[in-house]
């Protein structure tokens, strides 16, 4: 069968109950917001394929249960993810504060060359705020991680996290692809191809699964 | 390899072993127009003794069987396969038997089964595969496992399921010497092997420390007898091959990260369809009641509902003693002061939280971070529906009240997710705050597991789960191993609230009803699980559903399920089980019933959480032990509900399954006794 896109990354939402994780995913992949979604048990996944810079690119996106004691059930999934989400709510100071421990769980469960990005939802509920947008900055700049707050209800910038966090895994993924070809194969060879990086044994590349 | 003609006089050939529906696609020196044929695989032993692989296409099996050959008519006994008609009718008997293709055992040198147990390839020379054939119904694993029971094999290390026939004679000889020597078993020593092997399988670990400390015995005191023997590592490493292999024999093995689970190779009975009965209705139930509101026959009661489910105009008296919140023997008058009471208690337990200042909450911690969790998922649960739907609903304010005041009544376990999802049904169904509560504790109670800090009784379930699948449905099973799926996982939604999440809310109250019966065995949920795993079975297997599609295909089936159909058919996987000849005491822990092979009885599941009914366990045990006759018969089971409201739910059944009738104001119900009851135990 032929394939629709050029390539197909595993992203991963992760971080404390309620946070607004599956708005997120709803928001970027049916545009859509519903201010009473049900909590996610266990775990699934929507798809969207983007454009990037000519690309075709198909975003797998899990999503898990954010409540602590589900992690033994949702780390298993963890495997195999190019990209996380850690995501936390701005009007809770806690799930702020959990995302070290977030940060851990990823260092414990996913592949060391994973990329990451922070986002703080929520941020039209202005009234009700308890984290400031420079105490996210500051942590996301302690962490070297990239950062944007984002309200999934207003649709403020979940597009561009999306984006931008599949642009780095592209980046990152052909500046590999770089180094293991003899430069002089490379101007007709381009990238790999989603069903040729199934061959690939190493790090997360290996991990690509063909919907 | 040769592909020849028989030379042999036919009536001294013997067929030991066949297997219809293989295609032929590829020999090396067969005629091209033999490829691509439907033939049968047999395997043959010689007039001399030795033994061969044949293959044989349909057609000349048919011309066989019209010239009324004697030899060929036993093929055809055993065949079972459809004749075709195509072919060359008219061949004569020579060419015919041209087309047999033919490897003698001796010659064998490799085999290897590849594409999910649908191909196998034979080669007689190292590096070429002589014949490849296809299996039509991709059972080549059985016709594997018979092919092992004449050659000696060994796994190959190169080749994924390829097997290298072990230059046989002289080193099994070599080894039932040693294992005579050693003494580690006083067996023959063909038994020696399989000793081993069951041994392994029972208690893996005490098995080979034991077989191991032998050899330790022998190496530390010194053993005349074994100076001129053969390396010890060797030794060991054979008897490893040996049984791991002789243990590939006879069973399927399935693998996952975590556990390995193996199991013997399936053959249930058909599945009875067994028709689902009409709902408990009022004039039923008010006719089970005594005049002081007391229901004795609680176990007829249940069998009804188990095979119905609760009319909903009564569902609102009849859950507050499934969810033993009532007692079944309880009066009027006793009931009234039980609620006086546990109103009492539940208010006392409100009160502890509503009192909390807020100075005392922000020093509160844990008690903080459980009040938010259940505010966050009331704002989430069943808002579609008319009961909790709309901004300031106060059915959400009873929602929440009766979750913090669960987090009071069992501080320990406290408020996890999925318990709002639990609660919902039980409330809108109730509208009541006090009964709701009692009756969500009851159910909690049944279900605490699921919601552990480490999640260890998940992880039993789904373990339970994989362990029933494989037994029930074995083909499936193997699939989702092989898919990186054998752990389960993706059913962890459906096990976490009991399905609530898959049914709309009518059919949960059913399911739910049925299920806390505890009929027709423990862990019947599970077997809803296989169930509606086993019917989404063709799906899976033939669109080759990898990990992804597999969680996406079962998250998927929500609201798009049959609750009677799904009932039906985990009943019908229930009788199967229980009747199947191999049935497994790993199985039979599961569902709750007295294991045979060992000596610990009836240790009931940990969770099974069932009341006992009448009847001690030695009698559970008996019944047990008849039971695989009865449960065959129960396919004669009809029940016949029929619409009227005046006639009986009369549920029939042969007379051997000691069918009680029971009377009450003029209504019969007839149950059965004997099967369920038994496994209740």
């Amino acid at each position: 069968m032929a394939k629709t896109y050029d390539y197909l990354f595993k992203l991963l939402l992760i971080g404390d109950s309620g946070v607004g994780k599956t708005s997120i995913l709803f928001r970027f992949s049916e545009d859509a917001f519903n201010i009473s979604f049900i909590s996610t048990i266990g775990i699934d996944f929507k798809i969207r394929t983007i454009d990037l810079d000519g690309k075709k690119v198909k975003l797998q996106i899990w999503d898990t249960a954010g409540q602590e004691r589900f992690r033994t059930i949702t780390t298993a999934y963890y495997r195999g993810s190019m990209g996380i989400m850690l995501v936390y709510d701005v009007t809770n100071e806690k799930s702020f504060e959990n995302i070290k421990n977030w940060i851990r769980n990823i260092e414990e469960n996913a592949s060391a060359d994973v990329e990451k990005m922070i986002l703080g939802n929520k941020c039209d509920l202005d009234a009700k705020r308890q984290v400031s947008k420079e105490r996210g900055e500051q942590l996301a700049i302690e962490y070297q991680i990239k950062f944007v707050e984002t309200s999934a209800k207003d649709s403020l910038n979940v597009e561009y996290a999306f984006y931008t966090l599949a642009r780095d895994i592209k980046a990152k993924m052909e500046k590999k692809q770089e180094a293991s070809n003899p430069p002089g194969a490379r101007s007709g060879a381009h990238q790999l191809r989603a069903n040729e990086q199934q061959r690939k044994p190493t790090s997360w590349l290996s991990r690509c699964s063909v919907l | 390899m040769s592909s020849s003609s028989v030379e042999d006089i036919p009536d001294q050939c013997k067929d030991l072993f066949t297997q219809d529906g293989v295609l032929l696609k590829s020999c090396s020196g067969c005629s091209i127009n033999e490829l691509n044929s439907i033939g049968m695989l047999c395997i043959v032993r010689n007039p001399d003794g030795t033994k061969c692989i044949e293959w044989r296409p349909n057609d000349l099996i048919t011309i066989d069987s019209d010239t009324q050959d004697q030899e060929w008519a036993v093929v055809n006994t055993i065949g079972r396969r459809q004749r075709t008609l195509s072919g060359n009718m008219t061949s004569d008997y020579a060419t015919a038997r041209a087309r047999i293709i033919k490897i003698p055992l001796d010659d064998l040198k490799t085999f290897r089964v590849s594409r999910n147990n649908q191909q196998m390839q034979f080669s007689t020379k190292h590096g070429v595969w002589q014949m490849i054939l296809y299996f039509q119904h991709g059972n080549a694993e059985i016709f594997l496992a018979n092919l092992k029971t004449h050659v000696k094999t060994a796994k190959s290390r190169h080749e994924r399921n390829a097997y290298v026939v072990v230059e046989s004679n002289t080193e099994a000889q070599v080894l039932n010497k040693s294992f005579a020597e050693l003494d580690i078993f006083t067996e023959n020593p063909t038994d020696v092997v399989w000793g081993f092997v069951s041994n392994l399988r029972q208690r893996p670990y005490a098995t080979t420390m034991e077989a191991f400390s032998k050899l330790t015995d022998i190496v530390y005191n010194g053993n005349e007898a074994m100076n001129d023997k053969r390396d010890m590592s060797e030794e060991v490493a054979d008897l490893l091959t040996k049984s791991i292999s002789a243990m590939e024999d006879t069973t399927t093995t399935t693998k996952s990260d975590e556990y390995e689970v193996i199991s013997v190779k399936p053959t249930l009975p058909p599945r009875p369809c067994i028709p689902r009965g009409t709902p408990l209705s009022t004039e039923k139930w008010e006719g089970l009641q005594d005049t002081e509101g007391r229901v004795a026959e609680v176990d007829g009661v249940k069998q009804l509902i188990f095979r119905g489910g609760v009319a909903h105009s009564i569902r609102h008296a009849v859950w507050k003693y499934l969810l033993d919140y009532y007692p079944w023997n309880m009066g009027h008058s006793e009931i009234k002061n039980l609620q006086r009471r546990k109103t009492e208690e539940y208010f006392s337990m409100k009160l502890q939280w509503r009192s909390m200042t807020e100075g005392q909450e922000s020093r509160f911690s844990e008690y903080r971070d459980r009040k938010s969790l259940v505010e966050k998922d009331v704002n989430r649960t069943d808002r579609t529906h008319p009961f909790f739907t709309g901004d300031n609903n106060p059915n959400l304010v009873v929602l929440q009240d009766i979750l913090m005041t669960y987090v009071m009544y069992n501080f320990d376990l406290g408020y996890v997710q999925g318990m709002s999802d639990i609660l919902a049904p039980i409330l809108l169904l109730l509208g009541n705050e006090v009964d709701s509560f009692w009756c969500f504790a009851g159910f909690m109670d049944r279900i605490a597991p699921n919601f552990d800090m480490d999640q260890a009784g998940m992880k039993q379930q789904l373990l339970h789960l994989q362990q029933l699948l494989t037994f029930a449905s074995p083909e499936l099973a193997h699939h989702l191993a092989q898919k990186d799926s054998g752990n389960m996982y993706f059913c962890f939604r459906w096990l976490l609230v009991w399905f609530k999440r898959e049914f709309s809310h009518r059919d949960i109250m059913r399911l739910w009803e049925v299920l806390w019966t505890g009929l027709p065995c423990a862990n019947f949920h599970l077997l809803i699980c296989v169930a509606i795993l086993d019917a989404e079975k063709d799906i899976l297997i033939s669109k080759d559903y990898g990990f992804t599609e597999i969680l996406k295909h079962v998250n998927d089936l929500s609201m798009r399920l049959d609750v009677d159909k799904i009932l039906s058919a985990a009943e019908g996987i229930y009788h199967q089980i229980v009747s199947a000849q191999h049935l497994t005491d790993q199985i039979r822990v599961i569902i709750g019933l007295p294991t045979v092979g060992t000596t610990s009885q009836t240790e009931g599941d940990d969770d099974s959480g069932d009341e006992s009914p009448t009847g001690s366990q030695s009698e559970a045990a008996s019944h047990s032990r008849s039971e695989s006759t009865s449960h065959l018969r129960s396919e004669a089971t009809t029940v016949n509900g029929n619409g009227t409201e005046n006639n009986d739910q009369r549920v029939l059944f042969t007379p051997e399954m000691d069918e009680v009738t029971l009377e009450y104001n003029g209504l019969q119900i007839s149950i059965v006794t004997k099967t369920v009851w038994a496994l209740l135990a």
